[in-house]
Parts: C-alpha cells; sequence; structure tokens
C-alpha cells in the first residue's frame, strides 16, 4: 500500500511541476498580445506561447488524474485547441493581408 | 468503390473513437453519439474527399517529436521577446513554393508553419505560401524544409511527386 501511495505522490508532484512550467508561456503569450507592434506579431504571441502553456498544464493535469481516460481526453481538448487556434490564426492573418494592412517593420 | 467503403468505415471508427474519448463508458450518450458520428463522418467525406494518399504510421511516429520540439522551441522565442526589455523582433514577410499536393498535405503545412519558431502562414495560393516571420535572421528556409519533408513522409508522397509538381 506504501509504494503505491509514494508512486502516486511523484505523479502528482511532477504534475504541479509541469503546470508551474505552463504558466510564463501563458503570461508571455499576454505580454506579447500588449507590446508587440503589430496584429501579425501578435498573432505569433498568442498562438504559440499559448499553445506551449497549454501542452504543459494539460500534460501536468494528465499525470495528476491517474487516469488514462482522463489523458485521452485531456490530449483530445488539447489537439482540438491547436487546430483551432492555428487555423483562427491564418484565418486572421490572411484577412488582414487582404485588407494591405503592412506588418509593422524594423 | 470497396476502397471507398474502407475510407468510410475508417472515418466512423475515427469520429466514434474522438465520441468515447469525451463521453466515457455512458452507453446513454450514444443516443446522440451514432446520429452525430453518422453526420460528422458523411460531412467528412463530403468536405475533404478520400485522396491519394495514406497515412505512415511510422511517419506519424517521427512528426510527433519533430512537431512538439519545434513548437517548445517556438513558444520559448515568443517569451524571450515578449519579456526582453529590448526590441528583438525584425519582422518581415517571405514567400514559400512548396512541393505539397493540394489538399490535406498543404493544409497541415499551412497550418503548421503557424506553430514553428517565428514563423506564421499569413496567405495560402495554389501551391505558394506567404508566411510573415518575427525575425529575419531566424534559420526559416531549413524550418520550413524539414516540415515540408516530414508532412511528406507522414502521407507518403513519393519523392517522384515532388519533382513532377
Amino acid at each position: 500500500m506504501v509504494p503505491v501511495k509514494k508512486n502516486m505522490d511523484i505523479l502528482y508532484h511532477s504534475g504541479t511541476l509541469l503546470i508551474l512550467l505552463g504558466l510564463p508561456f501563458f503570461l508571455s503569450g499576454t505580454v506579447g498580445l500588449i507590446r508587440f507592434p503589430d496584429i501579425y506579431t501578435r498573432l505569433h504571441a498568442l498562438t504559440k506561447a499559448d499553445n506551449v502553456g497549454l501542452g504543459f498544464v494539460v500534460s501536468g493535469l494528465a499525470l495528476q488524474s491517474g487516469s488514462w481516460a482522463v489523458t485521452a481526453k485531456l490530449l483530445l481538448i488539447w489537439l482540438l485547441v491547436l487546430i483551432a487556434s492555428s487555423a483562427s490564426c491564418h484565418l486572421i492573418a490572411r484577412s488582414a493581408m487582404q485588407k494591405n494592412i503592412q506588418p509593422w517593420t524594423r | 468503390m470497396i476502397n471507398f467503403n474502407r475510407r468510410f468505415f475508417l472515418r466512423i471508427f475515427f469520429f466514434s473513437s474522438v465520441w468515447f474519448i469525451l463521453t466515457g463508458v455512458d452507453t446513454t450518450s450514444w443516443m446522440v453519439g451514432v446520429p452525430a458520428v453518422l453526420i460528422a463522418s458523411g460531412l467528412s467525406l463530403m468536405l475533404a474527399p478520400p485522396s491519394q494518399y495514406q497515412i505512415s504510421l511510422a511517419g506519424v511516429f517521427r512528426f510527433i517529436p519533430f512537431f512538439l520540439r519545434q513548437s517548445l522551441h517556438g513558444g520559448i522565442d515568443v517569451m524571450r521577446r515578449a519579456l526582453s526589455f529590448r526590441q528583438l523582433l525584425d519582422p518581415g514577410l517571405v514567400s514559400y513554393t512548396t512541393f505539397l499536393p493540394e489538399g490535406s498535405a498543404r493544409i497541415l503545412f499551412a497550418n503548421t508553419i503557424s506553430l514553428l519558431p517565428g514563423t506564421l502562414s499569413a496567405e495560402l495560393h495554389g501551391n505558394s505560401v506567404t508566411i510573415h516571420t518575427l525575425d529575419r535572421g531566424l534559420p526559416i528556409w531549413a524550418n520550413i524544409q524539414g516540415l515540408e519533408y516530414h508532412i511528406a513522409a507522414l502521407m507518403r508522397i513519393s519523392p517522384e511527386k515532388m519533382n513532377n509538381s
């Protein structure tokens, strides 16, 4: 009984660690959204940083759940968010291009 | 026709698995699930007709670590530029002509470009992709070519096909 509990503890704490690792990505995605100069660079900040952040949070929660069903559900959610965010990112960038919005250059 | 039926059953199997993962072992959920799976399979065949390319399982297993590593790099890259005190951006537009055939291969290509470090697909016209980059100093060409070859391996697109188009 005791080793099993210890094992669960290790999984639980590694999960917490992964979730904490994910948070700075969300933070920098939002900082980028505020600090970056134009629509295109802001899209970079949102899609990339948030996807990685969500990836860490999802893997952390999967480790904590201790269940394959929940793990599969979390991974599916991450995959759907990846597809939705990259597709909407492309659509926003395309509509900005069609409106002739020039990218910011140094 | 046999091939078509096989594709239809593959899609039913795929959407059933998605439904099963979302709802778990609750059998009454299949009252909604069965029609939803059938409609989704039919719609997906209409919107994305079966292509001549088959997905290679070995390609999938090589693509996943590549994809995870690249998106992690992309996230760290954005983090560095967003949080740095100095201005680290040197954005610009680049055009890239892909050998990938029209359809799911090209769409997967355009979508994953946005998750590579510092690149974002802004427009897709035929076989030409307009890419916005955060930093013109990044090895954009190498990254994108790597992605292109991974997708070609994933869809079993043969080298002769690459040279023809």
